[in-house]
């Protein structure tokens, strides 16, 4: 892949994330409980890492929490998000490299998700220092499992159309 | 030149399934350590209130021996009794005395609820008043 067809194919699904992570901002929440949330903007990560490979997952990311972080204007949103953001796409190429023969692309979102609340929680409590934090805890980790199950259904579908439109050659 | 994914994503896997049951089965064990983490403290107040409103508090020091209390709820009295830091309803002017066969409770979060009479005994840890506001600093 030639490197401005690389720089344009980052640019979208950078863009591609920002945008889902704007259109999930103006869904309600679906549990009272902050971090609740469904990740769509995970499907540019896990996309970027089916179709283009570990490099292009983390570039995807990082560049998706620090310009998420300067849209919302919030400089603890942006550690939040980065912190989640990194550790669940490590999280993720680390089992996409490893265990590829065992774990789908679905397996592998679910487990994005888990580490993305978990990290995130964290990340909040080096923050905030209350222990009624982690009192969410499972219940996030519970609610991870349907956001990354719909975020890995969704993110098979685009990539499998993906690899239709740029063969593996690329 | 850029990495060529491996897969192209297919069928879900064993391993996908193993996972999410995993995941579930971590979640609902956090579920229940903290549920028994939060309620788990012995309380040292224990509060009745007949229709929503505190009547009464009652020390659960277990220094006083056995003592009783009656509250007049909406049918007619109901008597609480106290020993050894734990609480529990004695006589009801209620029909079916299901809060009477509720036991004895001692923990933070535990209550007797007697709907019929309108009276409930609930448990607080003392130490922290109001216990429902934080601290903001």
């Amino acid at each position: 892949m030639s490197t401005s067809r690389r720089v344009t194919n980052l640019a979208l699904l950078v863009s591609i994330g920002l945008v889902l992570s704007i259109i999930e901002s103006t869904f309600p929440p679906l549990l009272p409980v902050p971090g609740a949330k469904l990740g769509l903007a995970n499907i540019a990560t896990v996309v970027a890492l089916y179709a283009f490979g570990p490099g292009m997952a983390i570039e995807v990311t990082v560049l998706r929490s620090i310009l998420g972080g300067l849209l919302r204007g919030s400089v603890v949103g942006l550690f939040l998000s980065f912190s989640g953001g990194i550790a669940s796409t490590l999280v993720m190429i680390v089992i996409y490299l490893l265990l590829d023969r065992y774990i789908s692309i679905v397996g592998v979102s679910v487990a994005g998700a888990v580490t993305h609340n978990v990290v995130q929680l964290a990340a909040a409590f080096l923050l905030i220092q209350h222990a009624a934090l982690f009192f969410y805890l499972p219940y996030l980790v519970l609610l991870s499992v349907p956001t990354g199950l719909f975020v890995g259904f969704a993110s098979r579908r685009v990539t499998v159309s993906l690899q239709g439109m740029f063969p593996a050659t690329g | 030149m850029e990495q060529i994914a491996k897969s192209v994503p297919g069928k879900i896997k064993a391993g996908d399934i193993v996972l999410v049951l995993l995941v579930i089965a971590a979640a609902i064990a956090g579920v229940v350590l903290v549920s028994r983490a939060s309620a788990g403290e012995k309380g040292s107040l224990a509060i009745i209130e007949v229709n929503g409103k505190e009547v009464r508090r009652l020390e659960l020091s277990d220094k006083q021996g056995y003592r009783t209390l009656t509250v007049q709820g909406t049918l007619g009295p109901s008597t609480v009794a106290v020993e050894d830091g734990k609480v529990w309803m004695t006589e009801s002017a209620c029909r079916d005395k299901l809060c009477v066969g509720m036991g004895r409770i001692d923990f933070t979060g535990q209550s007797i609820v007697c709907l019929p009479n309108r009276v409930v005994i609930r448990i607080i840890d003392g130490a922290k008043p109001g216990s429902v506001d934080a601290i903001t600093e």
